[in-house]
């Protein structure tokens, strides 16, 4: 494997094709890079033991009662879905042998692969693929109902299975039969209150290439190689998932060998370090995660859209980049899509130009009558409240950059740092859009499948709060609501891209929201314990590819 | 008056104090901003319909009135019924157990050998009270006693688990082993030892300068005049006279310490990532868990209030001027 070096001067915007270079060639993804550190070798393919570090709140990791999205992805290490996302994150046939979709977009038919088998003997059947659909809809709440709501019915045949829309779903692939793990009928049928399910042998009973044999949630989890998997056996015997309450205790251990990766990003000032140790390295690459600068549209001075673009204009992405992230983050881009996702429109300019910004503000009528380097908006001074999460040390020095940044154009920003919770409970009242909001702006974040999902990018923009669920800036406009309304039910890739493309121009014109940077995925780990990670585009190595023989990853 | 009838007179001021305090400890968590949806609903609460919303809350019980909830909660205290935890789908009161000897385990070894130490050194510096040693370890004790625990926490671990590889820098086992009982034992101990140090080091100022406090003032009485004028040995003056009414202020400060033993301590459970009350407590408040902040909470309560009638019922026994 050609070493790569880590390249610290990403200081000018860079653009797809620079990055697909700088990460050898691999624009969809594959195998991640070594950025840096002393052993240039991978590490072996295969392991006794792979110990993970991770935190949260985790819960017992079972369909119905896992708590964080690296929760989801353990859960992917015990069960499996229809179809299973490839390094460049495209859905492929999975336990489904092929999807056949009907003319109207309404009707999935899939053949059951006939080798597939729960960890207990018992073959995987058509019939248990419908019964989770049904548990799913008709059982008790969980996590994937609104996965599978737009489904009308299930019906097997043989074993073949259709399933049956009740309006076409451009996503129906990637979110849903992509991501629902198909649960044992034998098992679950008698399953009536998954949350209260004691953790043991019922209830860990999946299909996929782990078995969870220890459940301690807070503590560790662990889990047993399925060697009769029906794609191979898997590369590591054991995978042991450690709960840690700090990072700097998770950096620690890495460092003295009591762990062999960290399952979130380390931070930027950690990496020198890390690579400079024998036998440990980061993998970096660029993720689906983005930070973005939330306002209350529906709030002055955030209502006029000149305020926007002047905030935009005034916006020095490069140096939040540089100086917060040295250089492991990409620029965001003003039309919100990662430079890296197939959607990407690069006709879309994202400007810095200070002078351009206060141009737009005096256009505007939004000026400094009283000469105290502070416009007035109706007699009263432009002055708002920049709020960011007080653990996020890279949020809150966002925070801070940004709040000198726009004082150039004669807004004064006030940062107020606030815990979680309480910070949540402001933008993002009750999780739910319809119950409003009340900031001036944010320091906001969105996790990686809101890229990963181009669909997703309606949710940020719908008037409509179901549709809208994401829309936590309050923008309302026909145009963008029509846009995102295609996006929904446009399944042909063209048209889904030029749909994609003009919502990204509106976006990038309306700025309902602001977006910062895309951090890279930063992860340490000992080069020496283990050499099989296999990154997703945009989503990290923490998943099921990274466990399964190479030939037999889709 | 007997322990006992010092018991019935102070009894009621303890049991107002406890019902207050249980009152606050209801009310507390309510009044923290934020909301235990996203806990309730898992990862995603922005895609729940208005209904599954309404389904866990009131499954949560959070859709009562507030008044129903406040004599729900009681009636739940009263029966030590703790409820199930949002987060873990684990009764309360288990993971309480689970975790109790986990805290007490570095807590009260740290308390033990921190006493232990902090007495001998108060009593030494007393003593020498004025010259090279008093001075050096006076200004060490008030350095020490201005350190952050997590700053001197995360020293250690950069020094003994990242440096020299010798101690575990988390958690109170190795996750996964199946040993014999003497390797758990020390196994158990290495765990726990970058903890012990850390909590002990922390907490020697605090008893270190009450005791050379006292020892300095009963030092200055007349009856250690008399007692030297007896003709007794530094060594005999020491034990029978200054140390033995020394450390009655200490033992009020230990006992103290006895009850918020219980509480464990929040950031050095987080620094280690050892698996006590202190990073139940701080992971349930940040993920606003209210059943587990409400009963670990009691626990400390009862605690310290616990611990508070302990040094009420010694403090005659060490001090007969005290009994009345």
């Amino acid at each position: 494997m050609k070493r790569i070096y880590r390249r610290r001067s990403w200081s000018t915007i860079v653009s797809a094709t620079a990055i697909a270079a700088l990460l050898g060639g691999c624009a969809a993804g594959g195998a991640p890079q070594e950025s840096g550190g002393p052993s240039p070798d991978a590490g072996a393919s295969s392991a006794e033991i792979v110990r993970m570090a991770n935190f949260g709140q985790e819960g017992n990791i079972t369909p119905h009662t896992y708590e964080t999205a690296t929760g989801y992805n353990l859960l992917g290490l015990v069960y499996d879905s229809l179809l299973q996302i490839d390094e460049a994150g495209v859905p492929q046939p999975w336990l489904a042998e092929e999807v056949t979709t009907s003319e109207d977009g309404l009707t999935y038919t899939m053949p059951i692969r006939d080798d597939a088998a729960w960890h207990d003997g018992e073959p995987l059947t058509a019939e248990d693929v419908a019964f989770s659909f049904t548990y799913y809809q008709d059982g008790p709440p969980g996590r994937f109902r609104t996965a599978v709501s737009n489904v009308e019915s299930v019906a097997v045949d043989g074993e073949t299975v259709s399933v049956q829309l009740l309006e076409p779903g451009a996503s129906f692939e990637l979110r849903t039969l992509a991501e629902l793990p198909i649960l044992p009928e034998h098992i679950w049928s008698s399953i009536d209150a998954p949350d209260e399910a004691p953790f043991d042998e019922s209830t860990s009973v999946g299909s996929g290439p782990y078995r969870l044999v220890e459940s301690d949630p807070g503590t560790s989890y662990s889990f047993q190689a399925n060697p009769e998997y029906f794609a191979g056996a898997p590369t590591v015997e054991e995978i042991r998932v450690i709960q840690f309450a700090n990072d700097a205790g998770a950096v620690a251990a890495l460092r003295s060998g009591e762990i062999d990766i960290i399952t979130r990003s380390v931070t930027p000032e950690q990496v020198p370090v890390l690579n400079g140790q024998q036998g440990l390295s980061v993998l970096e690459g660029p993720e689906y995660v983005t930070t973005l600068l939330a306002f209350d549209t529906q709030r002055a001075p955030f209502s006029d859209v000149a305020v926007r673009q002047a905030i935009n204009l005034a916006t020095d992405r490069e140096l939040l980049v540089s100086d917060v992230y040295l250089g492991a983050a990409i620029p965001g881009n003003a039309g919100w899509v990662h430079p890296e996702s197939p959607f990407y429109d690069e006709s879309i300019e994202t400007t810095f130009d200070v002078d351009a910004a206060n141009a737009l503000l005096d256009e505007a009528g939004i000026t400094d009558s009283d000469g105290d380097g502070v416009r007035e908006l109706d007699g009263e001074a432009l002055e708002v409240e920049l709020l960011a999460v007080s653990s996020n040390a890279l949020r809150m020095r966002i925070a801070e950059l940004l709040a000198a940044q726009y004082a150039e154009i004669g807004m004064r920003v006030e940062v107020a740092s606030l815990d979680q919770e309480a910070f949540d409970q402001l933008v993002w009242p009750e999780y739910d859009v319809a119950a409003g909001r009340n900031y001036d702006m944010a320091v906001f974040g969105w996790s990686a499948p809101t890229q990963a999902d181009i669909g997703q990018m309606g949710a940020l923009v719908d008037s409509d709060p179901t549709l809208g669920n994401l829309n936590i800036t309050g923008y309302r406009s026909e145009e963008a609501d029509a846009l995102a309304a295609e996006l929904r039910t446009e399944s042909d890739p063209e048209a889904r891209r030029a749909v994609a493309a003009e919502l990204q121009a509106l976006i990038a014109e309306e700025l309902p929201l602001i977006t910062l940077l895309y951090p890279n995925g930063l992860y340490g780990h000992s080069s020496d314990a283990y050499g099989g990670w296999t990154s997703i585009t945009g989503q990290g190595p923490i998943n099921k590819l990274s466990f399964i023989p190479a030939d037999a990853r889709p | 008056m007997g322990p006992w009838r010092f018991l019935i007179s102070r009894g009621g001021q303890y049991a107002i104090v406890l019902a207050v305090a249980i009152s606050l400890n209801f009310v507390l968590p309510r009044l923290m901003p934020g909301s235990p949806l996203a806990l309730l609903a898992g990862v995603e609460p922005s895609e729940l319909t208005p209904e599954e919303r309404e389904e866990l809350i009131s499954e949560a019980g959070l859709d009562q009135p507030m008044i129903v909830q406040y004599f729900r909660y009681w009636g739940n205290v009263l029966t030590f019924n703790f409820g199930t935890s949002f987060r873990m789908n684990e009764a309360i009161g288990d993971l309480i157990l689970e975790r109790l000897p986990w805290t007490l385990l570095i807590t009260m070894t740290a308390l033990l050998l921190s006493s232990l130490i902090g007495i001998a050194l108060g009593v030494l510096a007393a003593w020498r009270r004025g010259r090279a040693s008093d001075v050096v370890s006076l200004n060490t004790m008030i350095a020490l006693d201005s350190t952050p625990s997590f700053w001197l926490g995360m020293l250690f671990v950069a020094l003994f688990s990242v440096t020299l590889g010798w101690l575990p820098s988390y958690g109170a086992v190795t996750p996964g082993a199946q040993l014999a009982p003497w390797d758990a034992f020390v196994d158990i101990a290495a765990h726990a030892a970058l903890p012990i140090l850390t909590l002990t080091i922390l907490s020697i100022p605090g008893i270190f300068l009450t005791m050379r406090y006292s020892t300095l003032s009963v030092m200055g009485e007349d009856f250690i005049r008399t007692a030297q004028a007896k003709g007794l040995t530094n060594t005999q003056v020491l034990s029978r006279h200054v140390v033995r009414n020394a450390i009655v202020p200490v033992s009020t400060v230990i006992a103290l310490r006895l009850g918020f033993a219980f509480g464990g301590s929040v950031v050095i459970e987080t620094v280690f990532s050892y698996p006590g009350l202190g990073r139940l407590v701080f992971e349930a408040v940040s993920s606003r868990d209210y059943p587990v902040m409400q009963a670990t909470f009691l626990v400390f309560t009862i605690a310290v209030l616990v611990a508070n009638i302990l040094a009420d019922l010694l403090y005659p026994r060490l001090d007969p001027r005290t009994r009345t």
